[in-house]
């Protein structure tokens, strides 16, 4: 037992400024219903310009931290608040891809300004060291938990000493009675998501000497934030705050307990801790605790009527002659077209969940990544290569139905919130596993033999026509499933659940359903991915890509003019995310070009909200993306959706 | 293929939200063939008694009985599989579909809703049934000039209409209607009056009707049940409830007990 005391001690500290991370995300998740994706971004931003002020402007460490708090804490709060504004009333999917959005553009700018290494930040507390019992202490370690418990009790106290405390937990309950007291909801609304997102971002400044200035580990911060807030049940602040300590404490004594063990998915599993908290949470916490607070019955979205059938017709005929010539004009240039081939069915596996049930899965490449490894060994298993793509998308029926159930008992968010998490957990876990890619990280896949090697797909034309043939047959399968009674029902479910549940319909097996057609498609997808290069490996197959193609996903649909179109947007995606990178050699745009797709995401979700507060300019392609609503709110209460009458 | 039509019966239902009892102790007995009413003011408790009974809520005592089956153990849709349907006060239509796809799909959640696996694809024969109850449904309801307009895009009384097709189209043996009028104008109301008395005429399925349009109420219901608190403080046969002075004292006004008439035009906020 004394040898685990150091990793106790060291596990109180991280804790605690986990759990500064999770209250700040509670408490603006309570206030307006958004769940922040970007919540650790702001730690990563806020970990950057620190290293900047700090390192590279000389400024003493105070002044540094005090600018950082301000300029990515309260007025990073204050956008972020607005944000919410615009999308009180939103569907689910909107919320979250906006605040993905946000993620991917912040990520990009920061990877594109700072450059894609992490910075190391040297110590700025005092490090000398106080020795209980053998176990060394840092000061800088007591500082950061002082700091922790300081905020966590003055935001305690705050709540039940102050006016503005009561009125913050009052607006969550009934804004408009708020109001009547002569207290401005909205004001309310700043100042929380001033505190919270201060929280985080001093959470930043304190891991930054830690993990150093990095954009991949500081975003997943979001991840660590949810799991310890729910061990609060998204609301007790000193839950949240023994949830955080606990946390640290099992992930410092497990990866001191599994750093010798022979097996990798082991030895990385103390990084998945918050995840499997969160979801053994989702799972024990009764429902009503985790409907999304803050919310206020979400009118559903009514898209554009969609086109007529000749130009569905001419639209079809147009893009396969297209793909039937592009060979002859792109030269060598052909495998980008054949990878950008292999992305439309991805692209596609989220559309129809978008298009469909309404929901967002943030973990596509992680299926995709399944997909090819599966692929990969069962050719070097020798299957037949028929057999080798089918199975890389039946590989993920069981799979993804273990993700959904879970998820499927709760709202849309939760699935977006499990997704992110279980994308992680396979990367971290299991990418460099056996079971996948192995320890180099790499697996060799051999392209395709299709009718006993009869036709030789070692040509890159060749094997760009069979990526075509797959993708056009995946293309019709995501279409045929909107057109079975599956289809149908996966619509009215967006429409309305509610009446769903009142025929008679387990929206459950529904869902998970929806969500195993998704994952399949993503596996066949991620199988004809790995043949262009003939090799699968954790790069390509990276966690972070699914939360882009989100983000370009929905910048596209403002090309489809709002109408439900999974197809057209999925190719138009497909070329953007793929093809024009092929083309455009500006170096601007490519270190940037995340910037402007989660830019673009995040206007075409909160574009509705901002023309209903702008005019109510409700008629346009945008508005009808998701009905108006801060025109009418004023009442973010809390009432549970299914039972407010 | 509509199944026998069921009477509802509900034996001293108890449903709490923490501390507070919405209602309390409540027995009714709504007959199959009849339209029952259940009024009273705003928070009286119909809703919820609404929602216990079709399992959006949990009660916290009571049974709720369709027929002989006892419907306690069920969840939402399972209830609803077995024959019980309702419609909602706040609207609840697939804005997308146009209403033609609305009222078949209601009836295709039923062969949906049989096994997990019907809810992938269905058999023609299927669509054809729905199709045939859907167009009975319109029909009935007066809905064919808009049957190819998306449900979205209609009016109010007209979306209220499309709803109350979805639930007579589809397989219930007895139908919950929340409100059913409320948007409606006059001359809707009446059509809609006639529509609910002509259906249960000609299939014998009972209707429990939350309603506050009291000439509604007065002219197509059989029974009435009053809540008030969560409690029932009256029952009896519609007739016997106009004329009942507490009734009246306390639903309607004590002005309109001097005029000796029902108050037909007063707009109950139940």
């Amino acid at each position: 037992m004394k040898d685990l005391a150091p990793f106790i001690v060291s596990g109180i500290f991280d804790g605690s400024i986990y759990a500064l991370a999770a209250i700040g995300l509670v408490l603006t998740f309570r206030i307006s219903g958004i769940f922040n994706f970007a919540h650790g971004t702001l730690a990563a931003a806020s970990a950057y310009t620190f290293y900047r002020l700090r390192v590279s402007d000389h400024m003493p460490w105070p002044v540094a931290a005090a600018i950082t708090v301000m300029a990515v804490g309260l007025l990073g709060g204050l956008v972020l608040e607005r944000i919410a504004y615009w999308l009180a009333d939103a569907p689910a999917v909107l919320r979250v891809v906006a605040t993905v959005g946000l993620l991917a553009a912040i990520s990009s700018f920061l990877t594109g300004y700072f450059g894609p290494r992490a910075l190391i930040m040297p110590p700025f507390l005092p490090r000398s060291e106080l020795v209980v019992d053998d176990v060394h202490i840092g000061a800088d370690a007591m500082i950061s938990f002082a700091v922790a418990l300081a905020a966590t009790v003055g935001l305690y106290l705050f709540f039940k000493r102050t006016r503005m405390g009561a009125a913050m937990q009052a607006v969550v309950d009934d804004a408009p009675l708020v109001a009547l007291q002569g207290i401005s909801p909205d004001l309310v609304r700043r100042v929380a998501w001033a505190i919270g997102s201060s929280f985080v971002s001093i959470s930043g400044i304190l891991l930054a000497p830690k993990i150093g200035a990095d954009v991949n580990i500081l975003t997943l911060l979001v991840i660590t934030a949810f799991g310890v807030a729910a061990v609060g049940a998204f609301s007790n602040l000193a839950l949240t705050f023994a949830g955080g300590i606990a946390v640290g404490i099992v992930m410092n004594v497990l990866s001191y307990k599994t750093s010798n063990v022979s097996s990798y998915a082991l030895q990385q599993l103390y990084l998945n801790v918050p995840f499997i908290v969160l979801v053994v949470a989702l799972v024990a916490i009764p429902r009503r605790h985790l409907i999304e607070r803050g919310v206020q019955r979400v009118r559903r979205a009514t898209p554009a009527p969609s086109l007529q059938m000749g130009v569905n017709v001419a639209g079809i005929g147009a893009a396969t002659l297209a793909a039937l010539l592009i060979p002859a004009f792109v030269g060598p240039k052909i495998n980008q077209y054949s990878a950008a081939g292999a992305y439309v069915i991805i692209f596609a596996s989220i559309a129809l969940l978008v298009w469909t049930s309404g929901e967002v899965s943030l973990a596509q490449m992680s299926f995709a990544a399944i997909g090819a490894a599966t692929y990969g060994h069962a050719l070097q298993h020798h299957f037949p290569w028929l057999i080798s793509l089918a199975l890389s998308g039946l590989v993920l029926v069981p799979i993804a139905a273990l993700v959904a159930v879970p998820a499927r008992r709760l709202s849309g968010l939760y699935v977006a919130v499990l997704t992110f998490g279980f994308g992680l957990l396979v990367q971290q876990m299991f990418f460099r596993s056996p079971l996948m890619f192995g320890n180099q990280n790499f697996l060799a896949v051999d392209r395709p033999k299709p009718f006993n090697g009869l036709v030789d797909t070692n040509g890159d034309k060749t094997y760009y026509y069979v990526v075509v043939v797959v993708a056009a047959l995946s293309l019709v399968a995501a279409t045929a499933v909107r057109r079975v009674r599956l289809g149908r029902l996966l619509r009215a479910f967006g429409d309305s659940p509610l009446a769903l549940t009142a025929h008679g319909i387990n929206t459950t097996t529904m869902g998970v359903s929806a969500f195993c057609v998704s994952a399949f498609l993503a596996g066949i997808g991620g199988a004809l991915l790995a043949g262009v290069t003939s090799s699968a490996s954790g790069v390509s197959f990276d966690f972070t890509i699914s939360l882009s193609m989100i983000a370009v996903l929905v910048a596209s649909t403002a090309l489809t003019l709002g109408r439900r179109m999974p197809i057209t947007a999925s190719i138009i995606a497909s070329v953007v995310f793929v093809v024009l990178k092929v083309y455009i050699s500006n170096s601007f745009y490519v270190r940037y070009q995340g910037v402007i797709f989660g830019s673009v995401a995040l206007a075409v979700a909160c574009a509705p909200g901002i023309l209903a507060a702008h005019g109510g300019l409700q008629r346009g392609w945008m508005a009808r993306l998701s009905d108006p609503g801060p025109l009418a709110r004023g009442n973010s209460s809390s009432h549970p959706v299914e039972v407010a009458r | 293929m509509r199944p026998t039509p069921e009477q509802l019966s509900i034996e001293e239902l108890t449903v709490r939200f923490g501390g507070m009892t919405a209602v309390d102790n409540l027995s009714l007995h709504a007959p199959a063939g009849k339209i029952t009413g259940l009024i009273g003011p705003n928070g009286a408790g119909k809703t919820t008694t609404f929602n216990a009974c079709s399992g959006f809520v949990n009660a916290v005592h009571g049974t709720v009985r369709l027929g002989a089956a006892e419907l306690n153990p069920l969840g939402a849709a399972s209830r609803a599989k077995r024959g019980l349907g309702r419609t909602f006060q706040r609207m609840e239509l697939w804005g997308s579909f146009t209403v033609g796809e609305n009222v078949a799909l209601g009836v295709e959640c039923a062969f949906a809703a049989q096994r997990p696996w019907s809810q992938l694809v269905g058999t023609r024969q299927h669509q054809r049934q729905a199709a045939r109850s859907a167009g009975d449904a319109i029909d009935r309801c007066g809905l064919g000039e808009v049957a190819h307009r998306r449900a979205a895009d209609l009016s109010t009384g007209q979306r209220r209409l499309v709803e109350l097709a979805r639930a007579i189209a589809s397989p219930f043996c007895f139908l919950m209607l929340d409100e059913p009028s409320s948007g409606l104008d006059g001359p809707e109301t009446e059509h809609f009056g006639r529509v609910l008395t002509e259906f249960v005429k000609d299939t014998d399925v009972g209707v429990l009707l939350v309603e506050h349009d009291m000439a509604l109420v007065g002219s197509i219901c059989s029974y009435l049940y009053v809540l008030d608190f969560g409690s029932l403080i009256f029952e009896a046969p519609t007739e016997q409830v106009m004329r009942s002075e507490v009734v009246r004292a306390a639903y309607l006004g004590t002005e309109s007990m001097g005029s000796g008439q029902p108050q037909a035009e007063v707009s109950l906020d139940v």
